[in-house]
């Protein structure tokens, strides 16, 4: 590389050059990276060690990293070439943050507690900004400060205004790692956003008066100041909310862009942001009110992907801002040619903001009590104090001031760095120990139950209605009622997809969530083992009893005798045949078959849906099933009659459905009038399927195929070999020859999955379950009726080879096993408690979820008990 | 403050078992004559008149409650025709807040009382049981549209791995909101003074 000193201006061209140095042309973004690349790779310096961390917050550590680089920039360059430029923060750090904040603004909890933050962010803002700049000026007047500071009443409440306000950056900061409960930090939090309002106009409206003089203020210019509060703060509001709604309608017609859906949400957010800075409006509203009222719409109109795209961006993006404004906040403090001390000025900010802010606390709190049903305490009051952190907002602020018509700049300068880094560094320091040593009510983490999830809907129109009856209305549930009256009736209807709006059951993506962590969890401890197990064992009795003379094991000779893959089955095949079809069929049970071939594909507009979500999606399916299996044996007659009426019910609403015809299996002829069950193919578009054929076109991350096969209690769901999954084949009488196909990889090999779940197809699910169910129920008979244990009426019952009775027989198997819902909790638990169990116990444990009771768990721990079992059986 | 003319005896008996202040009887005295038009008793019918309870998708739950003798009093059970002013009170006493000085004890009691009701409310026949669909009647209003069983999960986390599944059952309707405060949620808000004008 050429040495920079090369290219001294634009030179004459001397010739044609092999190489050009063009750092002018990079240089502004080459810096900006550079600057960011710096502060995140502290961030991991910080992050090594989890001692300081978690002592000290992330904010004070940049800002003592940003004092830091200034000095060695101040060595260097011998002056100060980097600072927080006012317009830098205001027109692209902040947004991210306030974006962030508002998106994510947990919007029950801030409407819950909105009157109380209007209070502290108005009231309390305003009483900070008089008291405060009041009493400095007293302070002057009474000669404590330096008489070089020229400054009067005007100046000092100008200075009052940008020092008071609670900084939303800072507060975030530090309140995010403190964890104290959640409406202690909204109201902290949701007071720093909408205060912007409040000081944005009191710091316009004393600048001019500073401009203008105290001799030329007229009493109309009170007037506009506190006219122009409301139209600032109401006005933001307001194209917060029409850019909100914007926002919302766009986003419900993106269904063929689905790659530029994040974009939508970052671009009309900061054209909210720019239109109210344009006009002077509070953009940190507009910001704040776009993000808090649109997400309910957008995020139920974008797709998944686009869900977590926006997430983690806005996350990033707000993350990287922070960094930068406290870094730049370090080093701006180095440039000394800004700074003029005055020790009492200092000092005596200091002590004003801090008394001010805790009487105006105590004083607001006294009166909201009054009307809050849970008050504030004491302690929650102490908090509040204290952390009103004050921020880069105030330092940008007191930066733009005018040098020219304030004279004092310079003073308010140095004041403001030393009162922005008292409170983040010490404050920020201090605010840990100090919540803890006050015992404030911490944060709980837990997520809410589904139970909880359920009844908040409930509580919100019992209470409603009560306050309906009283005949008076609270604001909370009088309005949340009315409002969600309206948003149903039109809003939803005007700014969702019509799926989006149908499909929006929150409760069902949990659970389907939850299904597929479940299910992947399982298959990652080696759920393989049960398939394994399972396969394994119909054949081992019928080996060993052969010398009893139960009636079941009678029949299934007699069934086995007319199957010859049943013979080769019982044959003795050598240990490592077996291991091999075992192996076989853990590696088919468990291991990802692609079933379509994606074409490797490059497209800049769609993301093809990526392998491992695929995988989730077959290992949940495949688990599920076999899980379902075990878990009906415990209830399926509660259940097939349900199902079956369900079945016909969703028959009704999908439009395509349609019967394709029973493939006669070569290999079942003996189960023909089995087969009678019809397969019904279930096709089910994602999107309004009534509108056009073009909608049910799948969306990249939506598309649901789903096959289901009708369901009767007769016929034991026979699998057609095109549809014959990983679950043991459900004959019961005899053991069917789908046995061997099952224990022999050769003969299986045909089998293949036929539903296709996706994560739309929610609903259907459990009728695939029901049906899951039905089909096992033979299998876990087999199972579950060693001949050790049998009794007389299942004999008679095995005896009796009429089909219809199966389904009775099976539950009567295990009376006492009827605790229909156990599996998910059963399953969840075993499947998460023993994650990190040795491989040794998670045999043992695996197969606890297989074996629905415990009897059956003792039965079948695994195969090789089983064998002693038999034997003992035999022998006596 | 109000006119305290009223039966100054009874009204204290009334605020000793409902816990409320005599203002706040005043109060709901005011309403109650209103919906029921100065009579004794309150129907079912004057609760028709309130009209922002119209859209209420589980109103009628609502309203049957105020008429069920279990939450009354104790012992009985049953479906009352009309209410008077002292059982109006008593259903309005599950809707009362926490007081800052209540110990555990009373606290407890409280919490059991609030969730005794909403039991009532779910087990609309009486049995003592809650069956899936009296559950969904709740949480989802009468119209649920998604005849599927997933609460059950729900329902489910809290029975021991050998109870039969036939209903939640009081206790475990307990054990279900454990660890949900919810007393701080089940409440509104009572007047002290009269400071509202009664627009219907």
């Amino acid at each position: 590389m050429q040495p920079p000193a090369a290219s001294p201006g634009p030179a004459a061209p001397a010739g044609a050059e092999l190489l050009r140095w063009q750092w002018r042309e990079v240089q502004a973004p080459c810096l900006v990276a550079a600057w960011i690349l710096v502060a995140s790779l502290a961030k991991i310096v910080f992050h090594l060690s989890r001692k300081v961390t978690s002592i000290v917050p992330e904010s004070c550590l940049l800002i003592l990293l940003g004092l830091g680089l200034g000095g060695i920039v101040l060595a260097v360059a011998k002056k100060a070439e980097y600072q927080l430029e006012p317009n830098m923060f205001f027109l692209f750090l902040l947004p991210p943050i306030v974006l962030d904040s508002g998106y994510f603004m947990p919007s029950r909890l801030f409407f819950d507690n909105i009157g109380a933050i209007l209070t502290y962010a108005v009231v309390g803002t305003l009483w900070n900004s008089f008291t405060t700049g009041t009493a400095l000026w007293g302070l002057h007047r009474a000669g404590l400060m330096d008489p070089g500071i020229e400054a009067g009443l005007m100046d000092f409440l100008l200075f009052g205004s940008l020092i008071s306000a609670v900084d939303p950056v800072a507060v975030l900061a530090v309140f995010e790692e403190v964890h104290v409960n959640e409406t202690l930090f909204i109201i902290v939090f949701g007071e720093s956003l909408l205060n912007d309002a409040v000081t944005v106009v009191l710091y316009k409206v004393f600048n001019s008066f500073v401009e203008l003089g105290p001799a030329h203020i007229h009493a109309t210019d009170y007037m506009k100041g506190v006219a122009s509060f409301f139209l600032v703060s109401l006005g933001g509001t307001a194209v917060g909310l029409l850019f909100a709604f914007l926002l919302a309608l766009i986003t419900r017609f993106t269904k063929r862009v689905r790659i530029i859906e994040p974009l939508f949400v970052f671009l009309l957010a900061y054209i909210a942001y720019l239109a109210a800075e344009m006009v002077s409006l509070s953009s940190i509203l507009a910001v704040t009110f776009c993000g808090i009222c649109c997400k309910k719409y957008v995020e139920a109109n974008i797709s998944q992907k686009s869900r977590t795209t926006v997430k983690y961006t806005m996350k990033t993006l707000a993350s990287s801002s922070e960094t930068i404004i406290f870094m730049f906040l370090g080093i701006s403090a180095v440039d000394t040619s800004k700074w003029a001390w005055d020790t009492a000025l200092v000092l005596g900010t200091l002590f004003f903001i801090l008394l001010f802010r805790a009487v105006g606390v105590v004083l607001q709190t006294c009166v909201l009590n009054r009307f809050r049903l849970i008050p504030l305490d004491r302690i929650d009051q102490v908090v509040m104090s204290y952390g009103g952190l004050r921020g880069a907002v105030a330092f940008a602020l007191v930066i733009l001031l005018d040098r020219a018509k304030v004279k004092a700049k310079d003073y308010f300068v140095a004041t403001t760095i030393v009162v922005v880094f008292f409170t983040v560094i010490v404050q920020g320091l201090t605010i840990k120990p100090l919540v803890t040593w006050l015992k404030v009510k911490r944060s709980d983490h837990h997520k809410p139950t589904l139970n909880e999830e359920l009844h908040e809907h409930a509580f919100d129109h019992i209470l409603a209605a009560v306050e309906d009856i009283v005949g008076h209305h609270g604001f909370n549930h009088y309005w949340r009622d009315k409002w969600e009256q309206f948003d149903k009736k039109y809003l939803s209807q005007l700014l969702m997809r019509k799926s989006a709006y149908r499909l929006r059951d929150e409760i069902w993506d949990v659970y389907y969530k939850l299904n597929i962590r479940d299910a992947i969890s399982f298959v990652d401890q080696g759920g393989h083992v049960l398939s394994a197990a399972k396969l394994a064992l119909p054949s081992m009795p019928s080996r060993t009893s052969m010398s009893e003379s139960s009636v079941t094991n009678l029949l299934r000779e007699s069934g086995s005798g007319a199957c010859l893959d049943l013979q080769v089955i019982d044959t003795v095949r050598s240990r490592r045949d077996k291991e091999d079809a075992a192996m076989h069929h853990v590696l088919r049970g468990s291991l990802y078959k692609p079933r379509r071939r994606y074409k490797a594909s490059y497209s800049r507009h769609f993301i093809s849906p990526d392998k491992q979500e695929r995988q989730d999606k077959e290992i949940f399916r495949q688990n599920m099933k076999r899980r379902l299996e075990t878990f009906k044996s415990t209830k399926h007659n509660v259940c097939s009659s349900k199902s079956k009426a369900r079945l016909k019910e969703k028959g009704r609403k999908k439009k395509n459905i349609s019967l394709p015809s029973d493939t006669p299996n070569g290999k079942t002829h003996r189960h023909v009038p089995w087969q009678e069950a019809a397969p019904v193919l279930v096709m089910v578009s994602s999107e309004e399927e009534e509108s056009d054929s073009s909608e049910t076109e799948r969306e990249d991350d939506e598309g649901i195929v789903f096959i289901a096969r009708a369901t009767d209690e007769v016929l034991q769901g026979k699998t057609t070999p095109g549809s014959l999954d990983v679950c043991p084949s459900p004959c019961i009488i005899p053991p069917s020859p789908t046995l061997a196909e099952k224990e022999l990889p050769w003969k299986g090999d045909q089998a293949d999955l036929a539903v296709y779940v996706s994560s739309e197809t929610t609903k259907i699910v459990p009728v695939d379950m029901q049906k899951a169910w039905n089909q096992s129920i033979s299998s876990l008979e087999s199972i579950a009726s060693p001949p050790g244990i049998e009794s007389g009426p299942q004999h008679r019952r095995f005896a009796c080879p009429v089909l219809e009775e199966q389904p009775q027989s099976a539950s009567q198997a295990m009376p006492e096993q009827s605790s229909c819902f156990q599996f998910p909790s059963h399953v969840s638990k075993s499947g998460r408690s023993q994650s990190d169990s040795s491989p040794d116990g998670a045999e043992q444990q695996e197969l606890q979820p297989l074996m629905a009771t415990e009897e059956q768990g003792r039965m079948l721990p695994a195969a090789e008990p089983r064998w002693l079992m038999f034997n003992r059986a035999s022998h006596l | 403050m109000g006119s305290a003319h009223s039966v100054p005896a009874e009204m204290r008996e009334l605020a000793d078992r409902t816990g409320f202040t005599s203002e706040q009887i005043e109060h709901l005295h005011r309403r109650f004559k209103q919906l029921s038009r100065d009579q004794l008793t309150i129907r079912k019918e004057n609760f028709d008149s309130i009209p922002d309870l119209e859209f209420n998708p589980i109103r009628g739950k609502i309203v049957h409650a105020f008429f069920d003798k279990r939450n009354l009093r104790q012992e009985s059970d049953g479906l009352a025709d009309e209410i008077n002013f002292e059982d109006f009170l008593t259903i309005m006493s599950y809707f009362r807040p926490i007081e800052m000085n209540m110990d555990e004890e009373q606290l407890d009691r409280f919490r059991k009382e609030k969730l005794k009701f909403l039991f009532h409310m779910y087990d609309s026949d009486h049995d003592g049981k809650i069956t899936l669909q009296e559950y969904r009647n709740v949480t989802y209003g009468p119209s649920c549209p998604v005849t599927t069983e997933f609460p059950a999960p729900a329902l489910t986390r809290c029975l021991g791995p050998d109870q039969v599944y036939e209903g939640i059952t009081f206790d475990d309707f307990l054990k279900m909101w454990q660890g949900i405060d919810i007393e701080t949620k089940m409440h509104v808000r009572f007047l002290n003074m009269e400071t509202i004008a009664h627009c219907y």
